[in-house]
């Protein structure tokens, strides 16, 4: 479900075959991330022959977690796939994906487990990207940028996509409580565009997945993050105080070791406050949030 | 219904009688002209628009996105200009602006040429334009013209509070809208030639609320956190040395001023990366009511 030249018309086609050893009834949702180019159009006449298969256009690009967030908002289906629409992933994965989804799990994640794209500038960063993900992030599966996921619908519509965030809709499905696994899944080598990687990116990248990481946890009460850091800085300062007394008591430090020793006060204690001043602040954000309250 | 119209003039004013007189009646000329149907919707602070006694109202703030809000709801037209009158703008060409959105245009705004204002004036307002610019990739002369008319939908789309007036053309790009410009005449008359620094304060600001609306109000530890990193690093670097310098009994370090320096970089550090996480937290716990994506049209 995403923008693509030319890949319309051997997505669809492979779409349409892989669903017909399904029994239920579905609809396929495309979203057209404002392609300049004709996507729209190939998408029309498609829509013309098979009404199942239908159209979300935005009226100009705005990135892949917008469109993945519309694409689901306006899913009908009790279930839910999410794909690419650059012909990477194969539709013929769904059914596997779909069979596990009705047993006791809320979100199948597709695994490339062998991937097709050229070794030092996509898997690498990839394995890394992942490892890193997988730690921080505490979602144990395997492959979390593979787009080809089946869920729950009352699973992928409590959460909200912004941002970048649909790099991390393992982790976010978990905060909701969702049960995960995953399949391996075919990967076809890239046919049509380029993608970029840059140190820039993978700066901002880690960034957010650090981000995330704290809300996972604390979240719900901030304090515990803020407040923690902020008495931990305070008790350091207060510790340095002590020793600082201490040995101005027993005349063992020159002026210029006072000096400095009072600067490390200062910076511990002046840190402190701080961090405590956001926990509270953020106790404030968080207690006035509606997604909050509906959970606590 | 009978009272439908082409064009809905939103005309937000502060004005003196006489400009306003011949603001509007540039209007009635120019869409009358060139054939429109039109209603005028005069919003003004007090609701005592055109008297002349609303002399001492000239200097006050003067909500403008509240008042095109409430320009805009009133407004039956499928075409709403909207027009500050503060700016002083010759009113007669609209008529060419509301053919060009009818023509296809979402949006198309007013630039002021030639200018007829202070040098000063003109040589901050291109500073600011040529920024915006260069920040926001949406190529337009003049921002402050004081004159947009675009597709009824188009208003509705954006959000309007506080001073983000300023900014519709840039938000109506960002959300995907095509925007274009249109030169238009500046009225004959006095302009205020003193530049004051409260105005040029208000400029930095501004392009300080673009930055930041366009770039990073989704994501503020990518602005905040980079600083707060870069920051936190140097003072971290400043107190590793200045500690290797100490211990290996180099000297003295308590009454170096870069002391001072390092603890005080930590500390702005600290602040900027929590400052940021603060405020990824408010994005993130209100994110159910975030759209980011506007859609032109689903096909079913």
């Amino acid at each position: 479900m995403y923008n693509e030249e030319d890949s319309v018309p051997i997505l669809c086609d492979r779409i349409t075959d892989s669903m017909l050893g399904l029994t239920a009834s579905y609809e396929v949702l495309f979203v057209d991330d404002g392609s300049t180019d004709n996507t729209v159009g190939c998408l029309k006449s498609r829509n013309e022959k098979d009404p199942r298969l239908k159209i979300v256009r935005f009226r100009s690009n705005c990135g892949q977690s917008a469109a993945m967030a519309a694409g689901f908002k306006h899913a009908q289906g009790k279930f839910i796939i999410s794909m690419d629409g650059d012909l990477q992933n194969d539709p013929k994965d769904i059914k596997a994906m779909i069979d596990m989804l009705d047993e006791d799990c809320d979100m199948v994640c597709g695994w490339r487990k062998q991937r097709k794209d050229k070794l030092i500038l996509r898997k690498i960063p990839s394995k890394i990207a992942n490892y890193l993900i997988r730690t921080i992030t505490r979602v144990n599966i395997h492959d979390t940028g593979c787009s080809l996921r089946a869920y729950k619908s009352e699973v992928i519509k409590r959460i909200a996509l912004y941002g970048e965030m649909h790099r991390f809709i393992p982790a976010l499905a978990k905060m909701e409580g969702a049960r995960i696994r995953e399949v391996e899944v075919e990967h076809h080598s890239r046919q049509h565009g380029k993608s970029k990687y840059t140190i820039a990116r993978t700066v901002k990248v880690l960034m957010d997945m650090t981000t995330l990481s704290l809300f996972i946890r604390y979240v719900h009460n901030p304090l515990k993050y803020f407040g923690g850091m902020g008495l931990l800085f305070l008790f350091s300062g207060f510790a340095v105080s002590v020793i600082y007394l201490l040995s101005l008591f027993y005349g063992m430090m020159t002026v210029e070791e006072q000096n400095m020793i009072i600067m490390l006060i200062l910076l511990f204690v002046a840190s402190g406050v701080q961090y405590i001043i956001y926990g509270l602040l953020a106790e404030i954000v968080s207690s006035t949030s509606k997604y909050i309250l509906t959970r606590r | 219904m009978a009272d439908k119209v082409d064009v809905s003039v939103v005309l937000t004013t502060n004005n003196t009688s006489e400009a306003l007189l011949r603001q509007n009646r540039g209007i009635v000329e120019s869409l009358e002209g060139a054939g429109f149907s039109y209603e005028v919707i005069q919003v003004s602070e007090n609701g005592r628009a055109g008297n002349s006694d609303t002399e001492s109202h000239l200097r006050q703030s003067f909500k403008e996105s509240a008042a095109l809000k409430r320009g805009v709801k009133k407004a039956k037209g499928d075409i709403i200009a909207y027009i500050i009158g503060r700016v002083n703008i010759d009113t007669a060409g609209l008529n060419v602006l509301v053919e060009k959105v009818k023509a296809g245009s979402d949006m198309v705004v007013g630039y002021r040429t030639p200018r007829m204002d202070s040098k000063l004036n003109q040589f901050v307002s291109r500073a600011f334009n040529g920024l915006t610019r260069m920040l926001t990739g949406l190529k337009l002369h003049d921002l402050n013209s004081g004159v947009i008319v675009a597709r009824r939908e188009v208003y509705k789309k954006l959000p309007m509070y506080g001073d983000l007036d300023k900014f519709i053309p840039i938000l109506a790009f960002r959300n995907g809208y095509q925007v274009t410009e249109e030169k238009v005449a500046q009225m004959p008359g006095t302009y205020r030639q003193s530049f004051y620094i409260k105005d040029f304060i208000n400029r930095m600001l501004d392009i300080i609320t673009v930055i930041f609306l366009v770039k990073y109000s989704k994501k503020p530890l990518h602005l905040m956190g980079l600083f707060g990193l870069i920051l936190a690093a140097a003072g971290m670097g400043i107190s590793f040395y200045l500690f290797i310098y100490r211990i290996t009994g180099m000297g003295g370090i308590a009454g170096r001023p870069l002391l001072l320096l390092g603890v005080l970089l930590l500390l702005i550090g600290i602040q900027m990366i929590s400052i940021g996480l603060l405020g990824e937290m408010i994005i993130f716990t209100h994110a159910r009511d975030i759209e980011e994506y506007d859609i032109e049209e689903i096909i079913e």
